[in-house]
Order: structure tokens, then sequence, then C-alpha cells
């Protein structure tokens, strides 16, 4: 039969075995079967299939195919067999029933040699293990390097404000030991700049983001700490400021600015006992921020010229820096100033 | 500067845990200019157990980093054992206080302002005399209750 020879002859392994005669022996076998497992036909022949099982299978598997087999139901498994020489494959089979008018007459098995592609999988999960613990390593590595800097940013904040209190803590106490007059003055609103800029400082690293800086938390403390040194029922300074972030390195520079104009204000509008209030307000615009610092005094002309006057000097270097513009101007009554600063990355 | 003068019934006996000189000497002037009287100033941990058994001060000011090490976190330990004693952090180093604020009643973070030790040893005498109704001074941070 020419069907019958073409199984005989196909290099895939072919198996029949007997369903109806006890344990259900071989009956039949092709040349690739004998070949992939080292039997020679009349080993095989009369004997269960579980000639090729040995210590490492698996009895899950094997369990699956005898229910199949108990069930007459098709099933696909691989399954780890014995060679005679004691060697192991891998054998991904097919077992299908084969009826007859009576039943199941015969089981049907094709078989093939996976063991190649077993053994690629053991060494690309090696290959994946390996890598894996390379990545850990280097993540490792990594973690330990960033918490390294991490304690250094730290350590460098803590440094610098500790250096800011030492600093304002000197000048108070040379101002506190200085007579009145110029002198102190000068000594007392050179602690009040250093206030602001630690004021900065302190809000720049405070919500863990280092890189921005809210212009709103800023003007608060700021507010709080100008008004602390007024009389509420005569003068106070008030703040419009929305919360504009801007970059870091924006921080002391602004916070200089808002301080330097305030205070100029309060120590110039209001000579002998006027009373008066600063406002400032700070707004978005299209290219960056509006600012405008307004008083209700005595204006700029009443204000004798002062070529030593380092106020205002100090603002419009600042200004300068951050390349805005400012414009000052009688508003009768009273100063205002007018600054538009550009903040990079605005829309 | 802040609310001023104390009045004489809200004048409280300060210890200043702080090892840097020029802080301490300036703070000690602003402790005398708001009315309090500071009975000892401290620069490493055991002159500051020392110092707070034999005063019995009302409130402790403490720095973390001292001479000898951080060690003020376990100073406001010991200290705010003594029911007497309120302890208040006063650091530039916030982050190295324990969950449980080591006793202390919170913390002023510097470089501070004159106008935050002020309002926050009003809030500290409020709180002695049990009036526990006065805001939180801003620039302080309370411990978590």
């Amino acid at each position: 039969m020419a069907l019958v020879d073409a199984f005989a002859s196909s290099p895939s392994p072919m198996v029949i075995t007997d369903a109806r005669a006890p344990d259900n022996p071989v009956a039949w076998a092709n040349d690739a079967f004998l070949q992939a497992t080292g039997y020679d036909v009349e080993e095989v022949i009369g004997r269960n299939c579980r000639m090729l099982q040995g210590p490492a299978t698996d009895p899950a598997t094997v369990a699956r195919i005898r229910n199949a087999v108990r069930s007459a139901e098709p099933i696909s498994v691989e399954l780890l067999n014995y060679r005679k020489d004691g060697t192991t494959f891998w054998n991904a089979m097919t077992i299908t029933p084969v009826r007859d008018a009576e039943g199941v007459a015969f089981y049907y098995a094709a078989q093939a040699d996976m063991t190649h592609t077993h053994q690629l999988e053991v060494s690309m999960r090696g290959t994946n293990d390996e890598l894996e613990r390379l990545v850990d390593a280097r993540t490792r590595d990594l973690s330990a390097a960033l918490e390294q800097k991490t304690a250094l940013l730290h350590e460098v904040d803590h440094r610098v404000k500790n250096n800011l209190q030492v600093i304002s803590s000197l000048m108070l106490l040379k101002a506190r030991r200085t007579p009145e007059g110029e002198a102190r003055d000068a000594l007392q609103s050179m602690a009040e700049r250093i206030g602001a800029l630690s004021t900065a400082h302190r809000m720049l690293y405070s919500e863990g983001d280092c890189t921005h800086f809210n212009l709103g938390d800023f003007a608060t403390e700021f507010l709080a700490d100008m008004n602390a040194g007024l009389d509420p029922g005569r003068r106070r300074v008030e703040a419009d400021v929305e919360p504009i972030a801007v970059a870091a390195a924006m921080a002391a520079p602004l916070a200089l600015l808002l301080h330097e104009l305030t205070a100029n204000a309060l120590q110039h509008a209001f000579p002998e006992e006027r009373e008066g209030v600063v406002s400032i307000a700070a707004r978005r615009t299209s290219s960056g921020m509006h600012l405008t610092i307004r008083d209700d005094g005595v204006g700029l002309a009443a204000v004798p010229p002062n070529p030593a006057g380092f106020g205002r000097n100090l603002v419009e270097m600042v200004v300068r820096q951050m390349r805005g513009t400012i414009a000052w101007a009688d508003a009768g009554p009273g100063t205002t100033v007018e600054i538009d600063i550009p903040i990079q990355g605005s829309s | 500067m802040g609310s001023g003068n104390a009045a004489a019934e809200a004048a409280l006996r300060i210890l200043v845990v702080e090892d840097e000189a020029l802080i301490a000497l300036e703070l000690e002037c602003l402790l005398d200019d708001l009315g309090h009287v500071t009975v000892g100033v401290a620069g490493n941990a055991a002159e500051a157990i020392a110092m707070a058994k034999t005063t019995a001060p009302d409130v402790a000011l403490v720095d973390i980093h001292l001479v000898d090490g951080p060690t003020g976190i376990e100073v406001a330990r010991v200290l705010s054992a003594d029911r007497r004693t309120t302890v208040v952090f006063m650091t530039a180093n916030a982050k190295r206080i324990p969950p449980d604020f080591a006793g202390a009643i919170g913390v002023i973070a510097k470089p501070y302002s004159e106008r935050v030790v002020a309002s926050t040893l009003d809030y500290v005498a409020d709180r002695r005399a049990g009036r526990s109704d006065s805001d939180l001074p801003d620039g302080f941070s309370p411990a978590p209750r």
C-alpha cells in the first residue's frame, strides 16, 4: 500500500499502537522512530510507549497523555523521552485515536525532536538572567551615585542656609554695637537685604523642586516680614502676586528687586509722620511677567536727588541682569514703578 | 520686629542650643529685645543636657548640628522628657528631623527672620498658658500630632 510505504519512509518518527491489546502496545513504528530512539524494531513492538520515559520525564504531562488516551481524545504535548543509550530528547507528539465501527482501534502518534528548540529556550533564559543581573548591578551603581549626589546637595544646601544665618547675625550684631546714624542704618538695611535673599533661598529647596521658584509663595513670606517692622496703624505693604513659577536662577535677583523697591518706598515716600500704603502686584504676561510697585507717598519730585543713593542703582542693575525694562513715574499721589521681565520658555 | 516686647507674664526662660557662636549671640540679643530671658547657651549635647537639668528652661531652641555632630535630635529627646520644657528645633537641616520630632513641637527653618522667632515664641507662650486657639505662625512648621 502506497500510503503505508509513505509513512514507513517518512523522516518524521511515527508509531501506531493497538488500542485493543492489553496495555496499548506498539504495533508498528517507522525507521525514523527507530532512529530517533535508538531501538531495533523487535525491541519496541509489543511494548507500551512508556518505555521511553525516565526519571526526568514530567509526570503531569504523562498524566495528561494517559487521560487523553483513556477518553479517546487527540492530544499534542512535549515530553522528555529517553533513548536506548540513556540520552534524552524533547519529543513533541500528536496522538490521535483512529476509530472503526466498534470504536477506537489504534492510536497514531506523529513525533518531532524538539531538543534543539528547548536548548535555545534554556540558553535564552540564561542570557536573560545574565542581562537582568547586569541591569540590576548597573541600577545599584546608579542609585548609589544618585544617593551620594543627593546627600551632597543637602549638605551644600545646609551650609548655604547656615552661612546666610551667620552673615545676617554678623550684620545685626555689628548694627547693635554701632551708634544710631548712617552707619547703623546701612548695616541694618544690608541685614534686611540678606533676609530677603534668605527667604528666597529657603523657599527654593523646601518643596523638593530645586529648579523652580514660586514668586507668589515668596511674596507671602516677604510681606509678613516687611509688615512685622511697621506700625500697622500708619503704614503697610500689600501684595497681589500671582503664583508665577520662574527658574531658580531668578529667585535671588527677584527677591532683591522686590525688597529694594519696597524698602525704598517705605523709606522715602512717607517723610515725617506721613501715612501710606505700598502695593506690589505681579502678573503673567505673554512674554514673562509684569511687576508694579506703587506707593501713595510724596512722589519722586518731592524727594531730593541723592547721588549716593544705592537702592535705585541696585534696582536698575538687577532689572538689567534679568534683561527686563523699568519705568519710574510720578503717579500723583506717589510713585509708580513698572517693570517687565521676560521669562524663558514662557508662552 | 514681631510682636515687640513680651508682656512680663509671657517672658520665657530660654535655653539656646547652638554651636555657631555668632548665631547664638545674635539670638540672645533678639530674645532680650523681645523681653525673654536666655538662661544659657550650649554648643554640644552634654552641655545642653547638663544646662537643662540645672535651669529647667521653659523653652529650648535646638539646632540639630552641634559641635559633636547631629546630636540635637538626642538633646531634644532628653529635654522634652521634662514636661516643664518645650523644645523647638531651629535648623537649616530640617530633613534630619525624625518623624516623631524627638519630642519637639516644631521647627523654625534657618535662615530665619526675627519676625518668625518672635511669633513662634508668642505661639509657644500661648500654648504653655493653655491658650491653644492662637494661629500657627508662618515660617514655623509644627510637629505632626
